[in-house]
Order: C-alpha cells, then sequence, then structure tokens
C-alpha cells in the first residue's frame, strides 16, 4: 500500500479535515491507489531547472504602488454568517 | 424557424433588423430552460428579473444605434465565475449562499457589451471533475442521452448551449474543463492561451492552469465571445501582455498549406476505436481540403496525468485553504476557532474536493516535495519543450479530445484514478499554456457525439479558430433530441 493511515492522519492535519474512522480507512484505499498512479512519475529522469520556466508570455507588469478604492466593509460582511461590523469567531484567548 | 437555435451572428442580424426585441429573444430561452431544464440540470441558478432588465438595457442600446457583438444576446455563465448580486456556488456546499460582491473582469467586458445573463451553469464541485457527477447541487444530464455524463467541469454550461438552453456560454478549463464537456454534448469550446484571458474573479482551483473561455454552437460564436473577453488586465498579474486580434480575420479561409501534426501517442490503444476513426477521418477531411498531415511524437504524454494532477492538486491545496468558514462560505460548529475550521471544511467541502486537497498537501509536504511537486515541475518543462518542438513542423496539432464518447453516470464513481486517466487527451495543453478548440468530428452508432481538439502555437487562437472552422463548414451536426 502506498499511503499508510498515520500518514493519512498527518495529510489530515495539514489539510484541517476530520474524517472519522471507517471514512478514513475507505480514503486511505483510494489515495494508495491515486499515489500509486502518481508514482510512475519517479521514472522519468529528469531535474527541475527553474531558470527554464519561460514559456515566452510576458505577464503584467506590477502596478504602480497606489492606494485605490477598496469594498466598502459591509458589503464584505455580507457573506459572512456572524457579524457585528467584525467577523466573530470563538473566543481564542483565555 | 426555433430562435433558440440560432447562432450569436444571427441573433445579432434579428435584434439589429427588430424582427425580435431583447426581452422577448431572453423571453424565449426561458420558456425552453422552464420546458427542459428539469431533464438536463444545467442551471443552478436561473436569472430570470435580472435578465428582464439586462435587455430593456440593451433594447434601449440596439434602438439609439449603439449596439456591439453581444448587445442583447442572452448568455450562460459557469458557476464558479463571480457575478455581483448574483449566487455564486462553485457547485459547493461551501459556497452555498456565497453572493460576490465585485463581477469577475470577463463579466464587466460582457456587461460593456451589454449582455443578458440567462443564469450561472452548474459544474463539478470547484471544477473538479469530468462528469459534473460532484456538483453538490445539480447533477448534470447530456442532452445526447440523459443517462449519460455531460463532461466537466463545465458540464452545465456545455449541456445548455448542446440543449439550446443558451446561445453560448462561459466555462473555465484547468485540465480540459471546456473542450471535454464542449466533445460530449456536441458543441463547440475553446480553452484560450494562459493569460490570454482575466482569472481575476474566478474562484481559484489551479492558478497556474485555469483559464476562462467559450462554449458555443460554433467556432465562429467562439470567436464572436472570444472578442469580447480577451485582454489584459491591471487584476490579474497573470494576464498576458500580448495584442488582442480579430479573431474572426482569418475564419473562412482556407486551410490549404496548413500543417496538421498527429501526435502517435494520442491514437494508442487507450482511446476508443470509434473516436480514433472519427477523428482520423476528419483529419482526411481537411487534407482534401490542402492540408498537410505530418506524424509526430509527444513521448512525455506518458506522465501527463501524474504531473498534471500533482500540480493542479498542490495549487488548489493552497488556494482551498482560503476557505474556513469565517469570512465567508459554509460554517460548521465548533469550540475552538481550529475545531470551527476544521468542521467547516470537513462538512462544506465534498469527497472528490478533499480528496485533491489531500494530494496537493502530500505533493507538497516535507519528504514529498522534490519527488513529487519538483518532478511534476520537470516534468511540465519537458513537455512545454516538446510541444515547441512539433510547432517547429507544424501550424496545429489535432488530437481526440477525450479517449471516449460521453459515459454512463455512475460509471466512474469511487474510482478516482479511472477519473483521472480520462483527462489524459486534455491536461497537456494546460500544461503547456497553450490554447486548444474541441468541435464535433462525428457521432457514434448511438448517436453520441465526438470531439475532436485541435491545438495551437501561444496566442495563435486565430489559426486553431480557422481549422475548426474550415472542418464545421462541410460537417453537419445532429442536434439532441430531448
Amino acid at each position: 500500500m502506498a499511503i499508510d493511515t498515520n500518514t493519512i492522519r498527518h495529510l489530515c492535519e495539514l489539510s484541517k479535515l476530520d474524517y472519522d474512522e471507517n471514512a478514513l480507512e475507505k480514503v486511505r484505499d483510494e489515495m494508495s491507489d491515486i499515489i500509486d498512479l502518481m508514482d510512475t512519475i519517479k521514472s522519468f529522469d529528469l531535474t527541475y531547472d527553474d531558470t527554464k520556466d519561460n514559456n515566452s508570455i510576458k505577464f503584467s507588469e506590477t502596478r504602480e504602488d497606489a492606494a485605490l478604492p477598496s469594498f466598502p466593509t459591509e458589503k464584505l460582511l455580507a457573506n459572512a454568517e456572524n457579524t457585528d461590523g467584525c467577523y466573530v469567531v470563538p473566543k481564542v484567548v483565555e | 424557424m426555433d430562435i433558440t437555435r440560432a447562432k450569436i451572428r444571427e441573433l445579432r442580424k434579428a435584434l439589429d433588423e427588430k424582427q425580435i426585441s431583447a426581452e422577448e429573444l431572453c423571453g424565449e430561452y426561458f420558456k425552453k430552460i422552464k420546458a427542459d431544464d428539469t431533464k438536463l440540470l444545467s442551471y443552478i441558478t436561473v436569472t430570470e428579473d435580472k435578465a428582464k432588465e439586462m435587455a430593456a438595457a440593451a433594447q434601449k442600446l440596439i434602438d439609439e444605434g449603439k449596439s456591439s457583438a453581444l448587445t442583447g444576446i442572452p448568455l450562460a455563465i459557469k458557476d464558479n465565475i463571480c457575478v455581483e448580486g448574483v449566487r455564486t456556488t462553485c457547485s459547493s456546499k461551501m459556497l452555498e449562499n456565497f453572493v460576490p460582491p465585485y463581477n469577475a473582469t470577463v463579466i464587466e467586458k460582457l456587461n460593456a457589451d451589454g449582455y443578458v445573463l440567462l443564469g450561472k451553469t452548474s459544474m463539478d464541485e470547484f471544477a473538479m471533475g469530468g462528469s459534473n457527477q460532484t456538483s453538490a447541487f445539480a447533477k448534470t444530464k447530456n442532452p445526447y442521452d440523459t443517462e449519460r455524463v455531460p463532461g466537466g467541469s463545465s458540464g452545465g454550461s456545455a449541456a445548455a448551449v448542446s440543449a439550446s438552453l443558451a446561445p453560448a456560454a462561459l466555462g473555465s478549463d484547468t485540465g480540459g474543463s471546456i473542450r471535454q464537456p464542449s466533445a460530449f454534448c456536441g458543441v463547440t469550446g475553446i480553452k484560450p492561451t494562459y493569460g490570454r484571458v482575466s482569472r481575476y474573479g474566478l474562484v481559484a482551483f489551479a492558478s497556474s492552469l485555469d483559464q476562462i473561455g467559450p462554449i458555443c454552437s460554433d467556432a465562429r460564436d467562439c470567436a464572436v465571445m472570444l472578442n469580447a473577453i480577451c485582454g489584459q488586465d491591471a487584476h490579474d498579474a497573470t494576464s498576458a501582455r500580448a495584442d488582442v486580434p480579430d479573431f474572426t480575420a482569418k475564419l473562412g479561409q482556407p486551410v490549404k498549406g496548413m500543417k496538421i501534426a498527429m501526435p502517435k501517442e494520442f491514437f494508442s490503444d487507450d482511446i476508443d476505436n470509434d473516436v480514433k476513426s472519427a477523428v482520423e477521418k476528419a483529419a482526411k477531411s481537411l487534407e482534401a481540403q490542402g492540408a498537410e498531415l505530418v506524424e509526430c511524437s509527444i513521448p512525455g504524454l506518458k506522465y501527463a496525468i501524474p504531473a498534471y494532477y500533482l500540480i493542479a492538486c498542490a495549487e488548489a491545496a493552497s488556494n482551498l485553504s482560503r476557505f474556513d468558514g469565517i469570512k465567508y462560505g459554509f460554517r460548521g460548529e465548533g469550540r475552538t476557532f481550529e475545531e470551527l475550521i476544521r468542521d467547516s471544511r470537513s462538512k462544506g467541502f465534498g469527497e472528490e474536493v478533499k480528496r485533491r486537497i489531500l494530494l496537493g498537501n502530500y505533493a507538497l509536504s516535507s519528504g514529498y516535495f522534490d519527488a513529487y511537486y519538483k518532478k511534476a515541475l520537470a516534468l511540465k518543462q519537458e513537455i512545454i519543450k516538446e510541444y515547441n518542438e512539433v510547432f517547429e513542423l507544424a501550424d496545429v496539432i489535432l488530437t481526440p479530445t477525450a479517449p471516449t464518447p460521453a459515459y454512463k453516470i455512475g460509471a466512474q464513481d469511487n474510482d478516482p484514478v479511472k477519473m483521472y486517466m480520462a483527462d489524459i487527451c486534455t491536461v497537456t495543453v494546460n500544461i503547456a499554456t497553450l490554447p486548444g478548440i474541441s468541435t464535433t468530428c462525428g457521432y457514434t452508432a448511438d448517436g453520441l457525439p465526438i470531439g475532436m481538439s485541435i491545438i495551437g502555437k501561444r496566442f495563435d487562437e486565430q489559426t486553431i479558430l480557422q481549422c475548426a472552422d474550415a472542418f464545421e463548414q462541410g460537417f453537419e451536426p445532429v442536434a439532441p433530441k430531448l
């Protein structure tokens, strides 16, 4: 098996995701199959060279560092579930 | 004539000649949506009231003689493109009630043209999938056979255009999400060169691969749509500083002398025989018009699926870390800040999205980064090099769009590996930042559409539109019977 339960638990920590025990086993099995597929890449023996990324696409230049109008606070808060003029979260300090 | 089957340019003529008003035109589409979309589920949100207001404003422009290409034209928009004030869900419980406070740049551009919004179309959750069956709200069906998938992730947009529930739509394409559903639903869709269209306001999946593009009933309409949405944008640092030509300019020009490469790896035993023979027949048809077929090879295709999924999922894991249930989106429960975030993400995301976040974090995590993520970047460089070499021999590349026609709903459930492998024909185009267009080149004995892709040089959308159009002019498409 390409991946064990402890590795899946570690990935869940990194990903901030929770699974119950039964679901965790299923995910481990699915991820093992996926990692087996990803492992085929290991037989490719070139190394990444970060000096060769030029696709000849010229992207935007950084704009002038000037203050521009932003969104009104109430418009941004409109999508938050609990608001009191700010984002409300569980208490984080004692 | 059923006006909902008309092309954009025919609608333009009908509107400008006052054969129909903008209000009447969008009314015809809403009638059709009400009658047929219960069978297809292509829309998540239908915006009839907003459309009436937009149509009235468009009609005013038409009456004043100020119409442009899309004034009064009704369009559907994939539900990962932000429209101010209109719910934009990404087909995810995470964004079930999200109402964007701003417009995507493409929407600003369409607004400037006076388009009319029909609604927001279903998709695979966060654009992750090729079947539309990972949608939390509307698992869209294929108009040619409602027991089959429409493809994905822009399956709602493709199905809506195919069934004449919109004359055209916007989709997004990270690994084939415009081209593959276009193939499955018998319509034409183009993924522009990376950087050609601003991604501002497109909910990010994999930022180095995502690109917005149109799905229409033919290449000519795709050109009209591209003219409206392309261009550099100060809001998107990856939008390219490239001149935007008139994408209709080469339409109708003969393909005599055009060199069309057909990489042998795209015609292997993994590709369905019906698909191979339809694409080969289309190649012969272009050859008969004077094009020259060129044999070539893209050996890197062998590693394309892992390279694509490692890069895309690594970027997705990072992009989707913003969904924490705090500022917007689904909010779970928890006594602590950490518990609240974990519960929000665990309940808000669907299974496929969670798998891809896990894979992305695996590829980026300490001890695996060099073996997976950096190796995938090395492959990206190799694939770009191989495509560049082919384009020294040819003007365009012709491939199947998908290894099979549309498959039965449920056929790939619970088998992510099978689902990922089905992207083999499309992902390298995104990896290599190239433009690609899919158009219908035949039908199976059961009447299912088969798509072929024409891939072009960077920023040469004009030539792939010209080639697709040259084929379409001699091809009789068959509309679905709902």
